[in-house]
């Protein structure tokens, strides 16, 4: 998890300018409530799993509009859904980055991300217990939520 | 201005990446520093068809992207163009993924998230090689 806490932290200073401030890690359990907005990204390789970045579609439009310089009404612009999917794809890139240099051999891979836009849907991963951490920043609330098993 | 090469004229940029926001993030970033935005491509297949139209003296190239991935349109504009100037930008920069480049002829790397600074710095480094 400290990975994708670094990776997180580094998107948010680099790309943002924005701080964070990070509560505990926790175990989540096999399932979630999104807060409106979604990405999940694929890991494949040695250890598989799934990356959820996950956030309310306010903070969504406020990050979208940040990274671009441009001004989005709703989380339905494309350019919102684009961007969420692109700080997913680097926050977990560098994440995996990480991993991957530490733990030689591994060869994480990710899949391309997918973005789910909608209030209250139930992010559910079978027979897998997943990882939280949630993030506090000046554009909402952030939620990183990583389950990864050994492939067999 | 930064962006120019030493005749005075601007530096020829394509940027080749599936996602149209970092597309419009490396223009954003690069133009204001004189750079000439000549093209941009969102898979690989078009960017090898787009760079031989083109020429232009940089190409900032993603390495996962649909219908061809970055490091195979690479290989391709390098096995006609060997001299064609090409910087891989990605998320990714382990080991595997950087020796996978060099062995296609790619030496030069940017991560993201990339500032206006890095990837002018990498841009100048590599134009005057």
């Amino acid at each position: 998890m400290a990975s994708f806490v670094r990776a997180a932290n580094n998107v948010f200073k680099q790309m943002l300018d924005l701080g964070i401030n990070k509560g505990q890690a926790e175990s989540e359990g096999d399932s979630f409530i999104s807060q409106g907005f979604t990405v999940m990204i694929g890991l494949t390789g040695a250890w598989q799993g799934w990356f959820f970045l996950d956030m309310s579609q306010d903070t969504a439009v406020k990050l979208a509009g940040i990274m671009t310089g441009e001004e989005y009404e709703t989380v339905e612009s494309e350019e919102v859904l684009l961007a969420g999917a692109e700080m997913g794809n680097i926050i977990c890139g560098n994440a995996i980055t990480d991993i991957n240099s530490i733990h030689s051999g591994l060869n994480i891979r990710l899949t391309p991300p997918s973005v789910f836009a909608g209030e209250g849907m139930s992010m559910f991963n079978v027979r897998l217990n997943a990882c939280s951490v949630i993030l506090q920043t000046d554009a909402g609330t952030i939620k990183l939520n990583v389950v990864m098993r050994e492939a067999k | 201005m930064k962006g120019l090469r030493a005749d005075g004229k601007a530096i020829r940029v394509m940027a080749v990446d599936d996602s149209p926001v970092i597309r419009k993030l490396i223009k954003k970033a690069l133009e204001p520093e004189g750079v000439a935005m000549v093209g941009e491509a969102g898979n690989g297949r078009d960017a090898v068809e787009l760079c031989f139209k083109l020429s232009p003296d940089i190409i900032t190239m993603d390495i996962t992207m649909p219908i061809m991935d970055g490091l195979e349109a690479a290989l391709a504009i390098k096995q006609k163009n060997p001299g064609q100037k090409i910087i891989m930008l990605s998320a990714m920069s382990d080991q595997d993924i950087v020796a996978d480049a060099k062995s296609r002829g790619i030496n030069h790397f940017c991560s993201k998230p990339f500032k206006t600074e890095d990837i002018m710095a990498k841009i100048l480094q590599v134009i005057n090689e």
